[in-house]
C-alpha cells in the first residue's frame, strides 16, 4: 500500500508501481526471458551448491576431528571466509575464463567456508560422552565417525547447511550480474541497461521466491524432523 | 589368577576378574588423581566404590573401561593387561548416555552392530535385553521421550548387549529420585544374580553400596586411594530395608565423615587466615563514627 502510494505521487519512470512491476513480471515470463533466466540460475544453483555442501562438510569434518587439519587449515579457513565470494571472480575468469567454471567457482567458494565453519563447530560441541560410551562399545576411526559423530553433530550441520544455501545464492546473483552469460543476475543488468526499474524489481521479486521456495523445500521439513528427532524442540 | 579359589556359587560363569596392580594416575603431571591403588575384583563379584567427590572413584572406573591409561602399575582383565576400551567391559555412565537420534531399540543394537552380529540376531537380542529391564513396550521410542529411570534401564541393556564380562557402572543412578533408585538397584541385583557377570559399581551414596556390593571400598581423597574394604555378609537377594544394612551404613559412613572433615579442615587453613569475627571497623573511614 505505501509502496503504491508513495510511487502514485513519485510519478516517475524511475519509482515503478507495484502494477508496473507485475506487468513487467508477465511480460518476461511471456516473451521467455524470464524462464530461460531462471532455469539458468537454478542449474548452476544446484551443481555450485551440492559442491559447496558435500566439500564444506568433509571439510568441516576435518577440521573438527583432527589437530593436524585444524593447524594446518584453520587460520586460512577463518580468513578465507571473511573474503566475499565475489572477490574471486576476476582471478577465477583469469583460470577458466568466461566459462561455467569461472562462475562455479564464486558459488562454490561463497557456500562452502561458512558450511565448513558451521560443521566445525558442530562437531566440536559433540558430548565426549556420547563419543566415551562409543569408545567403550568398541567404535573407533571412521565407525565413530559415522555412526556418532555426525549424526550428533547434525543439527549444527543442516543449520550450516541452510546458511551455505543462502551464501550460494548471493554469490551466484553477484557472479552472474558481472558476468555475462545468462541467468537471473544478468536479467537485473539487462533491466539497467533498458532503463527498465520495472523489470529489475519483477527479476528481484523473482529471486526473494526462489530462495524462499528452495529453502522451504529444501531445509524445512528437514530442521523438524531433526529437531523432533534429537529432541531439540523441547526445553 | 585365583578366580576359582574363594567365590560363591556364582562363580565366573560369564565374569571375569578385574583388578587394579600399584595404579597411579594423575590427570595433570605433579597432581595424583589416583595413587598406589590395588584392588582385585573376582569373577562374578559385586564390588561397589565409595568415597566423597575428589577420591577418584570415577578415575578408576575409567582406568577399568581402558578410557585412562594409568601413570604406573597395571590395569588387568582375567591377568590379561587393558589396552583400551572393549566391548568384553561394558560402562554404564552417570547420565545416560544413549544416542538422542537412534530409538531405544536400535540404541540397543548399536554395539552389537559394530560387533558385527547380523541385523536378525541384533533385532532378537534387542527385544530379550529389553524385556530384561522392563522397556520392550518402549522399543520404538526415543531417549528424550523416556523419563530418566528408564533411559537408565536402556543404558543398562545396552551395555548387556555385547555379552560383557565385567560392567562398569558410574553412579547411574545419581539423577534420580528415591523410589526408582531403589527400583533399580533391586534390578541390578537381579541382573547381577541372573547373569553372575563381575560388577563394578560406583556410588557416593553409602546406602546403595552396602545394598549391592558383596564387598564395599572405601575411597579417600588427597590424593584419591583406597583406605580400606569392608565385605557386606548379607545373603543375596537382599531386602532394601534390611536391619543388617544399617550398621554397615553407619560404619561406612563414620569413615566418610572423617575424609570429608579432612577435606574441610585442609580447605579451612586457608580461609581462616581471613578476618575473624565480629565487624571490623576501620578508624580511617570513621564508620561507626555518631552512631
Amino acid at each position: 500500500m505505501a509502496w503504491a502510494t508513495a510511487s502514485s505521487l513519485a510519478a516517475t519512470p524511475l519509482w515503478p508501481t507495484p502494477a508496473g512491476v507485475a506487468e513487467a513480471l508477465v511480460a518476461a515470463l511471456r516473451d521467455g526471458s524470464l524462464p530461460r533466466a531462471l532455469g539458468t540460475s537454478v542449474l548452476r544453483l544446484a551443481v555450485g551448491y551440492a559442491l559447496a555442501l558435500a566439500g564444506g562438510v568433509a571439510l568441516g569434518l576435518a577440521l573438527g576431528r583432527s589437530v593436524l587439519v585444524k593447524d594446518l587449515a584453520g587460520p586460512l579457513v577463518l580468513g578465507l571466509s571473511a573474503v566475499p565470494s565475489i572477490c574471486w571472480l576476476p582471478l577465477s575468469i583469469l583460470w577458466f575464463g568466461l566459462s561455467e567454471a569461472a562462475i562455479q567457482v564464486v558459488v562454490v567458494l561463497g557456500a562452502l567456508l561458512p558450511i565448513a565453519v558451521a560443521t566445525e563447530s558442530a562437531v566440536r560441541q559433540v558430548p565426549p560422552l556420547w563419543v566415551r560410551a562409543a569408545r567403550t562399545m568398541g567404535a573407533s576411526g571412521l565407525g565413530l565417525l559415522y555412526g556418532v559423530i555426525v549424526p550428533a553433530a547434525l543439527p549444527g550441520i543442516v543449520a550450516g547447511a541452510k546458511l551455505g544455501f543462502t551464501f550460494a545464492l548471493r554469490s551466484l546473483m553477484a557472479g552472474e550480474l558481472l558476468f555475462v552469460s545468462g541467468g537471473l543476475g544478468q536479467l537485473l543488468e539487462t533491466g539497467r541497461d533498458l532503463g527498465d526499474p520495472a523489470l529489475v524489481l519483477a527479476v528481484v521479486v523473482t529471486i526473494v521466491a526462489l530462495g524462499r521456495m528452495l529453502e522451504l523445500a529444501l531445509f524445512r521439513r528437514l530442521e523438524r524432523l531433526v529437531a523432533r528427532r534429537w529432541g531439540t524442540d523441547r526445553p | 589368577m585365583s578366580s576359582i579359589t574363594n567365590t560363591p556359587a556364582r562363580t565366573g560363569r560369564a565374569g571375569a576378574s578385574a583388578t587394579l596392580a600399584g595404579v597411579s594416575f594423575a590427570f595433570e603431571a605433579g597432581r595424583m588423581a589416583i595413587a598406589d591403588a590395588s584392588l582385585h575384583v573376582e569373577a562374578g563379584e559385586l564390588v561397589c566404590l565409595v568415597g566423597p567427590s575428589g577420591s577418584g572413584k570415577s578415575t578408576i572406573l575409567s582406568l577399568l573401561a581402558g578410557l585412562l591409561a594409568p601413570v604406573r602399575g597395571q590395569v588387568l582383565e582375567d591377568g590379561v593387561p587393558v589396552r583400551g576400551p572393549s566391548p568384553s567391559r561394558a560402562v554404564v555412565f552417570q547420565e545416560a548416555a544413549l544416542f538422542p537420534w537412534l530409538s531405544l531399540r536400535a540404541n540397543v543394537e548399536y554395539p552389537l552392530s559394530l560387533s558385527g552380529v547380523g541385523r536378525r540376531e541384533r533385532a532378537a537380542r534387542a527385544t530379550e535385553l529389553l524385556r530384561t529391564v522392563h522397556l520392550a513396550r518402549f522399543a520404538a521410542s526415543y531417549p528424550h521421550e523416556l523419563s530418566g529411570g528408564m533411559r537408565q534401564r536402556g543404558a543398562i541393556a545396552r551395555a548387556l548387549a555385547t555379552d560383557p564380562k565385567v560392567l562398569l557402572m558410574d553412579e547411574p543412578f545419581a539423577a534420580l529420585d528415591a523410589q526408582t533408585r531403589e527400583i533399580l538397584q533391586g534390578e541390578v541385583e537381579q541382573i547381577f544374580l541372573a547373569t553372575g557377570k563381575t560388577i563394578v559399581f560406583v556410588t557416593h551414596n553409602v546406602r546403595e553400596a552396602v545394598r549391592l556390593g558383596d564387598r564395599v571400598v572405601l575411597m579417600g581423597t588427597r590424593p584419591g586411594r583406597i583406605l580400606r574394604t569392608v565385605a557386606i555378609a548379607i545373603e543375596r537377594p537382599r531386602a532394601p530395608n534390611d536391619e543388617r544394612v544399617h550398621a554397615y551404613v553407619a560404619e561406612l559412613s563414620a569413615g566418610i565423615r572423617a575424609e570429608v572433615e579432612k577435606i574441610a579442615r585442609e580447605e579451612a587453613d586457608d580461609a581462616w587466615v581471613a578476618p575473624r569475627g565480629g565487624v571490623r571497623v576501620d578508624p580511617a573511614f570513621g564508620v561507626g563514627d555518631g552512631i
